[in-house]
């Protein structure tokens, strides 16, 4: 498993289209993919999921990735969140 | 004896016909305990499928008998049933015990609250998708059908607790002649879809499905929002005289769809539309419009919590120069100030905000700000006919200034390597008094004008339209107003500069024959407004135009103006 922190930098935080678009990318990796906020665990692979959490801009999350193709997918992850997930 | 019902106007047009009740299944459910937790998940994979595969069947007819937009409602709900979260959350609950029915319900319900509990529109409509598909695989793994809507006998007034998207895919829309439902506003699915299909809807009447009974004669006015029941004879007669008269302007506008906008005389004008935001450039130009006659720059920065980049806006401006294929594209730099306000810009809190630190004023005074949309605007160019438009402008020093920004930004992005279009326009909104009075100075050295009526009346009349107490001031109808807009529009016209309105008096049939007798070119209005403004010009000769102006400039008071328009409207 690896693990890196990052901080949300989204205007409107993780909002639709955001977390529509992380979802999609963690998608075309096989490992699990988990974004850890403070007070809870969400499946990274799962644009409901991840805007149900409501994650506001500013928040530090640490994106945790488990399988085969983990360096790869946290690499990505963490390039697309710092980014802004395209806004 | 008929009675009456109160509901949200939600789709226009008058339907009449018998009330068909489209009662939900039963899809109430015992709960019990799984032992083989492999095999009720695999109950629910089977159901899931057998779920995504009729959904993407209804999306595929609804492409055709709906529209694209309404269909991606559909492939979203096979996106959110397939949701890892969604899908994991079930499994779980299936290993811990519960039957695949429970654990549907139990973790669909789970986000659905929480995406109630959200103070964002956008966010409620997906917690209505995700019952939405509760619904329809909950039937599935019961085995049964969900509202059919399919086959219904003609002239049926559907009465429903939700028009869900999944009933609306399949819904048999020539014999439907309105619809009534218990819940959902203007914005609802129900709504969105009722008007794409241009069937009469009253939505959110309290206990539509109990007070209509299956068979009575139902009126659906969608355009009061009123649902009348078994009415008597006087009654339908008058509902059906509406409905008729409707339908048959509704026909004659549609006569106008796809056509040219010319006088009667065949004078050609160019009828544009305006917008707020890069999607609705797709919606003016389904509306038939010619042009975007205003694109409002604001929503850029009100729902930003910083200034947007050069790259942001530059994209928003290329999207609505590229679904306007070429066609003229008129953009307004940012009109901050005034009733808008943009938090993280600071303003300070100013006595008079209208007479204060707002638009072009705050752009010059903030240069480097200024600079990067007008660097956007310019790169955009590349993209189709943009046009740069400066408001709240009061001397033409304010002009020239902005006009050399722009020539700062086409050298720089020239050294950078950066496409352009060199010779595009910068022109004004003519909102100001200040601006009416030296239309003529202005005419020299601005592009085009644009004429926005709904500042010039306010500022021309010193009459704020939201306070009830001077409202009755505010009104184009006064010679005030009328006179400036004229001096601006003949200036501009002596200078063969390009005229237009962007403010609500273009679409106002009443003032058409003015602007025409001035010789306005370009008419601006909202997308509904599209044909019933086309048809407003096609009325009016030039000859016939002149004439009345003559007699109406005359007139000394607002209401012998409007008196005057109204007798001679066509």
């Amino acid at each position: 498993m690896v693990s890196e922190k990052v901080t949300l930098v989204n205007p409107q935080g993780l909002h639709m289209r955001p977390a529509g678009m992380f979802a999609s990318a963690m998608g075309k990796f096989s490992c699990d993919v988990t974004v850890v906020t403070p007070d809870k665990e969400v499946n990274g692979k799962s644009p409901m999921a991840l805007m149900a959490a409501g994650i506001p801009c500013g928040t530090e999350v640490e994106v945790r990735c488990d399988g085969a193709d983990e360096a790869e997918a946290l690499a990505s992850a963490v390039e697309l969140i710092k980014s802004g997930l395209g806004e | 004896m008929y009675s009456m019902y109160e509901g949200v106007n939600a789709s226009e047009g008058i339907g009449i016909g018998k009330a068909v009740l489209a009662v939900e299944p039963d899809l109430s459910f015992e709960p019990h305990a799984v032992e083989d937790a492999a095999a009720e998940k695999a109950r629910y994979q089977q159901a899931l499928d057998v779920f995504c595969k009729k959904t993407e069947a209804q999306a595929e007819r609804m492409k055709v008998t709906v529209g694209e937009n309404e269909a991606e409602i559909m492939s979203g709900h096979i996106m959110l049933a397939q949701d890892p979260g969604l899908v994991d959350g079930i499994n779980t609950a299936i290993d811990g015990g519960s039957c695949a029915e429970k654990a549907l319900v139990d973790t669909s319900t789970m986000f659905e609250n929480m995406f109630l509990s959200m103070d964002d529109e956008m966010f409620r409509l997906r917690a209505a998708d995700i019952a939405d598909i509760r619904t329809g695989i909950l039937a599935e793994l019961l085995g049964k059908d969900v509202v059919d809507l399919s086959v219904l006998p003609a002239g049926s007034i559907v009465v429903v607790h939700d028009l869900t998207p999944s009933m609306t895919a399949t819904i048999d829309k020539e014999n439907v002649a309105g619809v009534v439902t218990e819940v959902g506003g203007r914005t609802s699915h129900s709504a969105i879809i009722a008007r794409a299909l241009e069937i009469p809807a009253v939505l959110s009447v309290p206990n539509a499905c109990g007070a209509l009974l299956n068979g009575a004669t139902v009126i659906v006015d969608g355009i009061n929002g009123h649902v009348i029941n078994d009415p008597d004879e006087e009654m339908l007669e008058d509902y059906q005289k509406r409905a008729d008269a409707f339908a048959e302007e509704k026909h004659a506008l549609e006569a106008y769809r796809g056509k040219p906008t010319v006088t009667a005389d065949g004078d050609k004008k160019t009828l544009a539309c305006n917008i707020g935001n890069p999607d609705d450039a797709k919606t003016a130009v389904d509306h038939d419009c010619e042009a975007i006659g205003l694109f409002r720059s604001e929503f850029l920065f009100m729902d930003a919590k910083e200034l947007p980049s050069e790259d942001e806006q530059f994209e928003a401006y290329r999207k609505v120069a590229t679904t306007l294929k070429g066609a003229p594209v008129i953009i307004r730099t940012l009109d901050v100030g005034g009733d808008k306000e943009i938090p993280y810009l600071k303003l300070q809190k100013e006595d008079n905000p209208f007479m204060g630190y707002r638009a072009v004023r705050y752009c010059l005074d903030n240069a480097d700000e200024y600079k990067v949309q007008l660097r956007a605007l310019l790169r955009a160019s590349a993209f189709g006919d943009i046009k740069i438009m400066v408001p709240l402008v009061t001397c033409v020093e304010e002009l020239r200034q902005v006009k050399e920004l722009v020539e700062t930004c086409k050298k720089e992005l020239a050294e950078e390597g950066r496409k352009f279009n060199e010779n595009i326009e910068v022109g004004i909104m003519m909102e100001t008094a200040a601006a009416a009075n030296i239309a003529d100075i202005l005419a020299k050295e601005a592009d085009f004008f644009s004429i926005g009526t709904n500042d010039l009346t306010g500022y021309t009349m010193a009459s704020d339209r939201g306070n009830d107490k001077v409202a009755y001031l505010y009104s184009w109808y006064y010679p005030a107003v009328l006179r400036a807009i004229k001096n601006i529009i003949v200036n501009g016209v002596k200078e063969g500069i390009m005229v237009g309105m962007c403010g609500e008096a273009a679409a106002d049939p009443l003032l058409t024959p003015l602007l025409l007798s001035w010789g306005m070119e370009e008419f601006s209005v909202s997308a509904p407004s599209v044909l019933k403004t086309r048809k407003a010009i096609s009325q009016w000769s030039k000859a016939d135009a002149d004439a009345l102006e003559a007699k109406v400039m005359q007139l000394d008071t607002a209401d012998e103006v409007k008196a005057a328009l109204m007798e001679a409207a066509r």
